[in-house]
């Protein structure tokens, strides 16, 4: 190219020319440290993370039967075995009176019974002594459950007998226990509503990628901007998520979840656009996604939950834009972003229906040749999920 | 504590890769006086102070990725003169161009000994001057190197329209360079 006479006069002045520049060092110096605090930080959240996941799975792989202190219930089938109690809660101390006799015992109480943990639904046949006395020895017979009384509404001059443990129609105790279960099984499925702070480790630093993985050209077809090309990475901003989720119990203890998650991830790299680079060129991807997660509950007070969760989530890029200088251009982004997340959680019930909770928990994203991004970089994340909780 | 003509160039970019504070003190102290003027160029006195300290923060984030080809340099001066556009196109200053058309179009060639007669700083100062828009479009196409189509795509504006502020810039900077050198006889 023909440069201009005076323009290289100009330039041979202007090259190499020197001048004394204001002290900025202390606002680079400040500048570094703050940077530094943020690495250590991630670098911590990733470490705290991690060591959350470890314990979730360990917790979710390992965990033994549960006891609990309680008395085992008994999973009689007529006719077949001894219902077994754990030896531990064997009622051997003679200086304590049955429980029916303590009750009997209080003058004048409306109270017709004591709720004790109680296997499940020992059908007990008469005998002089009281049923909680020796509840190994009981043999349970088909006949006996087969004539399950059936109790009476007290009357209001009734209310003040008391009924023995002899007296309680044999499905009682199941009775209560369904009932219980079924007043918390209407309670304990929930509705989150949620948002992901993902930190990251990387802050760029890679140069130049000559044929990116994870271009945009290879995962988009768009002819508009299929000269885009990732030429090297600045920075990439902490993804952001929020989604509405709803879990079911399985068991007591056991929720699967599910619903639809939003993620909004930038980038901003330098880009070659039809051989011109561009620097600092953002990237923004809209994903939403159907996580599928199981949670094991080892902790539930009514005010307070700990758990343990695995979840899985396919996620589809429904839009891409790219923009520098004054371009903005879009592109379609074909397939799904699988991931997979594991960690524990604690949730807190301000009131009965309605609590908090928060994730860490470790996310991997699998490389599905989606556009280029913080998951592509740097597919192993530490995840912080804060939301609320409905139970419904 | 060592004075930074003692430690060999190589020193200080390894010791700043390794987030060694004092090679990162040393570097600075070393090229703060050559990348200044570069901000100056493309900013004017004023913003040129804010992106030195800007683009020192990239260099030390970026310098692992500097491996060794071409002048260390020469990498750094790319790095502010981007750092320098970054900060055009944040303020939105090349959009402003209201003030292009008051500029005369070229008149003249400068005679030959003229420019020789200004200092370097007074070159600076006259390029540090222009309106953002031309100022831009004369250190891409002139000392960048950088073809029009080029200057258009970084600028967001026509090929055409990059042609015409560039020759804007030089009747302007001829035009004051005159004054100048008129002002010295």
């Amino acid at each position: 190219m023909v440069r201009d006479d005076f323009d290289q006069r100009l330039r041979d002045r202007l090259e190499g020319v020197t001048e004394p520049a204001p002290d900025v060092w202390e606002g680079i110096s400040q500048g570094l440290e703050r940077r530094r605090r943020r690495v250590v930080f991630r670098r911590f959240a990733v470490a705290a993370a991690a060591a959350a996941a470890v314990l979730a799975l360990a917790l979710l792989v390992f965990r033994g039967p549960r006891t609990g202190g309680q008395v085992v219930a008994p999973v009689q089938i007529a006719g077949t075995e001894k219902p077994v109690v754990a030896p531990a809660e064997t009622p051997d101390i003679p200086d304590i009176a049955p429980i029916e006799e303590q009750i009997a015992a209080l003058p004048h109480q409306a109270v017709a019974v004591a709720r004790v943990h109680k296997p499940a639904a020992p059908v007990v046949p008469a005998t002089d002594e009281p049923a909680a006395a020796e509840p190994v020895a009981v043999e349970p017979t088909v006949e006996a459950k087969a004539e399950t009384p059936v109790v009476a509404e007290p009357k209001a001059d009734e209310a003040r007998h008391l009924l023995s443990e002899d007296e309680l129609p044999a499905d009682y105790w199941t009775r209560e226990e369904a009932s219980e279960k079924s007043h918390s099984r209407t309670h304990t499925s929930q509705i989150s509503i949620l948002s992901n702070l993902t930190t990251t480790a990387t802050d760029g630093n890679l140069l130049y990628i000559p044929s990116p993985m994870h271009a945009s050209s290879q995962s988009g077809k768009s002819q508009a901007v299929s000269d885009i090309e990732p030429y090297s990475t600045n920075k990439f901003y902490a993804p952001l998520t929020f989604g509405l989720q709803v879990a079911f119990p399985l068991t007591d203890r056991l929720f699967i979840a599910t619903g639809v998650n939003y993620s909004y991830l930038v980038s901003q790299y330098d880009i070659l656009y039809k051989k011109v680079m561009y620097e600092g060129a953002y990237n923004q991807l809209h994903y939403v996604g159907v996580p599928l997660s199981l949670s094991y509950h080892f902790v539930q007070t009514p005010h307070l939950g700990v758990y343990a969760a695995v979840t899985g989530a396919a996620e589809k890029c429904v839009a891409q834009r790219y923009v520098f200088g004054s371009n903005v251009l879009s592109e379609k982004v074909t397939g799904l972003q699988w991931s997979a997340k594991a960690g524990i959680g604690i949730e807190y019930w301000f009131i009965p229906h309605m609590g908090i909770y928060f994730d860490p928990s470790l996310i991997y994203f699998f490389d599905n040749k989606q556009p280029l991004s913080i998951r592509t970089q740097q597919p192993l994340q530490a995840n912080f999920e804060v939301g609320l909780r409905f139970k419904i | 504590m060592r004075e930074t003509s003692t430690y060999t160039e190589a020193e200080l970019i390894s010791g700043c890769v390794h987030g060694d504070r004092e090679a990162q003190r040393l570097l600075y102290e070393r090229y703060a006086s050559v990348m200044y003027p570069v901000c100056v160029r493309y900013l004017g006195r004023e913003d040129a102070k804010d992106v030195l300290q800007e683009g020192f923060l990239t260099v030390f984030d970026k310098i692992g990725t500097y491996k060794g080809e071409g002048s260390f340099e020469g990498w750094m001066r790319k790095l502010f003169v981007n750092a320098s556009l970054m900060h055009l196109r944040k303020t939105d200053v090349l959009r402003r161009t209201e003030d292009i058309d008051e500029v005369p179009e070229a008149g003249g060639v400068l005679e030959h000994g003229v420019l020789e007669q200004i200092s370097s700083r007074e070159i600076l100062d006259l390029v540090a001057g222009l309106p953002a828009g031309l100022r831009s479009v004369f250190n891409l196409f002139v000392m960048e190197g950088y073809s029009h189509a080029e200057v258009g795509a970084l600028l967001g504006i026509t090929e055409q329209s990059s042609r015409s502020q560039l020759s804007r810039a030089r009747s302007l900077l001829q035009e004051k360079i005159k004054k100048i050198y008129n002002g010295k006889r």
